[in-house]
């Protein structure tokens, strides 16, 4: 297969694609960039868009991984613990219970919209919109789901949450015999999943694959 | 500085801020997203300002109450965050007193640093590099986030001991104080937008060029 195949996505041809900085609101022509390769702002240096590499398959493939791990953390146990005599074995959702039952209503809402809730919507809006668009298609709702999506981002924490987790078993180890489950093990594997799915594809790319998506359909009705 | 190198402001553009579309500044509403259009975040310096300062006001209880009420073995051993990081230190745990440390004491610190040194700037108060200020800016809202892990650290511990008459582990009014910090300030560091410390640097050129 030739080079030029996957140079670039696609995107509307009749018109000029510009890009300005989001740091310092440089405006630049949106030149298409190979795959693998990085759009840099020619003022302050900063990365304007990215294309990269098998952008739809790499964020789906990373997205379904996520939801099975997701469900996997839902229904293992997260650790196991054995002091005194008794072995408690404790999930995530056995822990948040327990949260909630000592009046850690705050906590354990930030823990359930962190690292539960908003991470498994934005999976669900990436597949909804990757998989469609792998075959040049935009579901109804997609800029919303797209608009959600992004404004999620900086919410999910799945990563902050594991650190936790670490941070806590080294106090654990001194009072109790703490082996990890698979719950523990899901958790370290989605971290890296999310990181994948999210930086597996450009947000430039997402949009203008959406607007050549929704443009095409038009047409189509029009045609029709 | 390039001067050759516009501004989308300057030649009358407008990027949206949702999907990062570039039209003619005339429209109300991105064609592409239907997100409502300003070249610039609306309010930024006021609403990072308030923001900041609400979070500020929040890490004070958050200091000065308990962020875990402990009893282990019908002793009280409750900390504050300060008071946790010196008992692991002392329990010779130095990473975890370390990572405590630089989530809850050095990054809230250095980001309220960062974001009134921002706004500063951005309103002309103090010369600031605008790549410096660049770095700053992304590094704020990269590390913000990483704060949280103290509140997670409760929440586990509290979630995972129910041992009960051993030990007994309860979240304390800090851990609230402490999240809504970290939320604010999140909030605050989105609020910012560092282009408008570039339009400083960019407002002379133009006099000079209209003149």
């Amino acid at each position: 297969m030739s080079h030029e195949h996957h140079a670039a996505w696609p995107r509307l041809q009749e018109q000029h694609h510009r890009v300005a900085c989001h740091f310092c609101d440089t405006l630049h022509d949106a030149d298409v960039i190979e795959e693998g390769l990085a759009a840099h702002c020619a003022q302050c240096g900063h990365i304007l868009y990215r294309n990269r590499w098998n952008s739809l398959h790499r964020a789906l493939a990373f997205g379904v991984t996520a939801l099975c791990l997701i469900a996997l953390i839902l229904i293992f146990p997260f650790m196991s613990m054995e002091a005194a005599g008794n072995t408690e074995v404790v999930t995530v959702l056995g822990a948040i219970f327990n949260l909630w039952k000592t009046n850690g209503l705050f906590i354990a809402a930030s823990v359930v919209i962190f690292v539960l809730a908003l991470p498994i919507t934005l999976v669900l809006l990436l597949v909804y919109l990757c998989l469609p668009l792998l075959f040049g298609k935009a579901l109804p709702g997609s800029i919303q789901a797209m608009r959600l999506f992004q404004s999620f981002l900086p919410w999910v924490m799945v990563e902050v949450f594991f650190l936790g987790a670490i941070v806590s078993l080294l106090k654990l180890v001194k009072l109790a015999d703490v082996s990890l489950g698979i719950g523990f093990w899901s958790t370290a594997a989605l971290m890296v999943c999310l990181a994948g799915a999210v930086g597996g594809i450009d947000r430039t790319e997402l949009w203008d694959r959406i607007e050549l998506a929704r443009s095409l359909k038009e047409r189509r009705k029009k045609g029709a | 500085m390039k001067t050759e190198l516009k501004s989308a402001l300057e030649e009358k553009l407008v990027s949206c801020h949702t999907c990062r579309k570039v039209v003619e500044a005339t429209h109300e509403h991105c064609p592409r997203c239907q997100s409502h259009l300003h070249p610039r975040k609306e309010d930024s310096l006021h609403r990072c300002l308030a923001l900041g300062i609400s979070g500020i006001i929040a890490y004070i209880p958050a200091n000065l109450f308990l962020i875990m009420e402990i009893t282990e073995f019908g002793a009280d051993e409750s900390t504050t965050i300060l008071g946790g990081v010196a008992t692991f230190w002392q329990m010779k745990a130095y990473p975890v007193a370390i990572i405590i440390f630089i989530a809850s004491v050095m990054i809230p610190g250095l980001k309220f640093l960062a974001l009134g040194t921002l706004c500063a700037a951005a309103t002309g108060k103090i010369k600031l590099d605008p790549i410096r200020a660049n770095k700053i800016y992304w590094l704020t809202e990269l590390v913000g986030r990483w704060s949280m892990v103290d509140v997670f650290v409760v929440a586990i511990l509290v979630g995972l001991i129910q041992m009960g008459s051993l030990m007994s582990i309860r979240p304390g009014a800090a851990a609230v104080a402490f999240g809504m910090m970290v939320i604010l300030t999140m909030l605050s560091a989105h609020a910012f937008d560092p282009r408008l410390i570039w339009d400083r640097l960019r407002e002379p050129s133009n006099h000079s060029k209209s003149s």
